[in-house]
């Protein structure tokens, strides 16, 4: 087992580690966005939606393994971040980019602990709150989003996510040795294009729930 | 000839490693646009040495921007504003009259500054030593065509082999990662079938002593690529990426754990 151990110590080994837990949270962001635009079909398809997974016996183990992604994905991050940041103990008194930065790829970590706050936030405006079985949770969420200090911050933190699976994606498969001319570009894109869609799909709802739901609440 | 040129040069000073040092300003006038950085360094430090000062510490070999050895950091950029272009090679035309210039050695903590601009790059050769080679016999040379390499992997071999080994990659890694230096060193060997039997171990311990030396991780920016004097692509990140999962999940482990893991 020692063959393990240092495989997933070695600063390659973590980074495959965040790469794959990374991919799997993206795959959560997708399935967790189809579930939410149940609400675009009234009340009752989406609170049917909430009480078939709250009464759902996998629902637990789910939420197991996905706390342990995050957990992975954040530890690995906090440590990652840290060596970074100490193998330049000086840095430049001036410095400017060479040309292969981007807002994303230069603010990973910050655009973590962004979606980290939003992901605490969240769990307890719309999960912990929203316990009882019986609750009205279409309701809630309209509710919640006719705050608009709460549906700035909420579209903030969405494309902020946007962007850090908009260059993690790719990063992702670089970390894991996925990279070959004939796809190369086409993954590039597809990344940008996914974080555009995240960021959009999840701002979405805030944005409907404002401006169209007034009269439901 | 046009006519000579002014700058104003703001140079790291530090007298040793463990001396603090700070950016010191010279003014230089008279400076030829076909000067080469390097020179118009040799002309200030002519003038140092004509008042009695220091003059400054920076390095410099073949002046052909093949070795490697010059390594500054100009205006935040490694080796300055030109690509695929070494210190030595960038001439001082590429300026304007009169442009303040930001002189600064690597940064990283793995290459602790000697003195003013030279830094100690031992850590590159550490790592070449804990696996940056090929084993073979002495003796007779062995048949230059007996084993036959496709033509596109030596290409992909001699790309990865371009690298000088100067350091850049790391200097301009907001991390100070050392991935595209030891990614071309593992893909130049890995490509060829000399270099193939020993690409487990090599490429375990090379990681390894890269770890050791407190170089950071990789972000994949793509900084080091575009820093690069060599042009060295980061598919040679994704190489070292894909031969470390390979060797670490499928290598014999015998062979694997020898030296490296
Ligand atoms: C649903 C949420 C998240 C998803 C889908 C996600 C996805 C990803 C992906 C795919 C990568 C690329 C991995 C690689 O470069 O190999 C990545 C990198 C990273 N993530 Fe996340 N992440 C999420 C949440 C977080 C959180 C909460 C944090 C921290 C508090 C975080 C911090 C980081 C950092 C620092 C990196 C970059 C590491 C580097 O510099 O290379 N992420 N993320």
């Amino acid at each position: 087992m020692s063959w393990l151990l240092a495989t997933v110590s070695a600063s390659i080994g973590k980074k495959q580690c965040m790469a794959l837990s990374g991919l799997a949270l993206c795959g959560f962001l997708v399935a967790h966005l189809s579930g939410n635009f149940l609400i675009f079909l009234g009340p009752e398809k989406f609170n049917a939606y909430a009480h078939f997974l709250e009464s759902h016996p996998l629902l637990i183990p789910a939420e197991i393994g996905l706390a342990f992604l995050f957990l992975v994905h954040i530890g690995l991050a906090a440590r990652v971040t840290r060596e970074n940041w100490a193998a330049r103990p000086h840095g430049y008194a001036v410095k400017a980019t060479e040309g292969g930065r981007s807002l994303a790829s230069g603010t990973m970590w910050l655009s973590g602990l962004i979606t980290l706050v939003f992901l605490v936030l969240h769990l307890i405006h719309f999960k912990f709150v929203a316990d009882d079985a019986k609750m009205d949770l279409h309701k809630l969420v309209v509710t919640t989003f006719h705050s608009l200090p709460y549906v700035v911050w909420y579209v903030f933190a969405v494309c902020v996510l946007g962007l850090h699976v908009g260059h993690g994606l790719k990063s992702a498969f670089r970390s894991l040795g996925l990279e070959h001319p004939k796809y190369t570009l086409a993954l590039l894109w597809l990344s940008r294009l996914f974080g555009v869609a995240i960021a959009i799909g999840y701002a979405s709802i805030p944005i409907w729930a404002y401006f169209f739901t007034r009269t439901l609440a | 000839m046009k006519a000579g040129m002014k700058f104003t040069l703001k140079v790291w000073r530090q007298k040793g490693s463990d001396a603090k040092g700070k950016l010191e300003t010279y003014e230089l006038r008279d400076i030829s646009p076909d000067a080469s950085f390097l020179e118009m360094l040799d002309v200030l430090n002519k003038q140092l040495i004509l008042t009695g000062r220091e003059p400054v510490a920076f390095d410099s070999d073949c002046r052909e921007g093949i070795c490697g050895t010059c390594c500054l950091v100009l205006n935040g950029q490694a080796h300055g504003p030109d690509e695929g272009t070494a210190t030595c090679q960038l001439h001082m035309r590429r300026f304007k009259d009169g442009d303040t210039i930001h002189v600064e050695p690597w940064r990283a903590k793995a290459f602790p500054v000697v003195k003013d601009l030279v830094v100690d790059r031992s850590a590159f050769d550490r790592i070449i030593a804990a696996g940056g080679y090929v084993s073979v016999n002495t003796g007779s040379a062995p048949d230059a065509n007996s084993i036959l390499v496709p033509k596109q992997d030596s290409d992909l071999a001699m790309d990865a082999a371009a690298c000088i080994g100067c350091g850049a990659c790391v200097a301009a890694c907001k991390n100070a990662s050392a991935m595209l230096f030891v990614g071309a060193k593992v893909s130049q060997m890995a490509l060829l079938p000399q270099g193939e039997p020993e690409c487990s171990r090599r490429v375990l311990a090379m990681v390894q002593a890269m770890d050791k030396e407190g170089f950071g991780n990789c972000t994949n920016e793509s900084e080091c690529e575009a820093a690069c004097p060599k042009e060295i692509s980061v598919s040679n990140i994704a190489r070292l990426n894909r031969e470390f999962l390979r060797a670490s999940l499928c290598a014999v482990e015998g062979k694997a754990g020898g030296e490296g893991a």
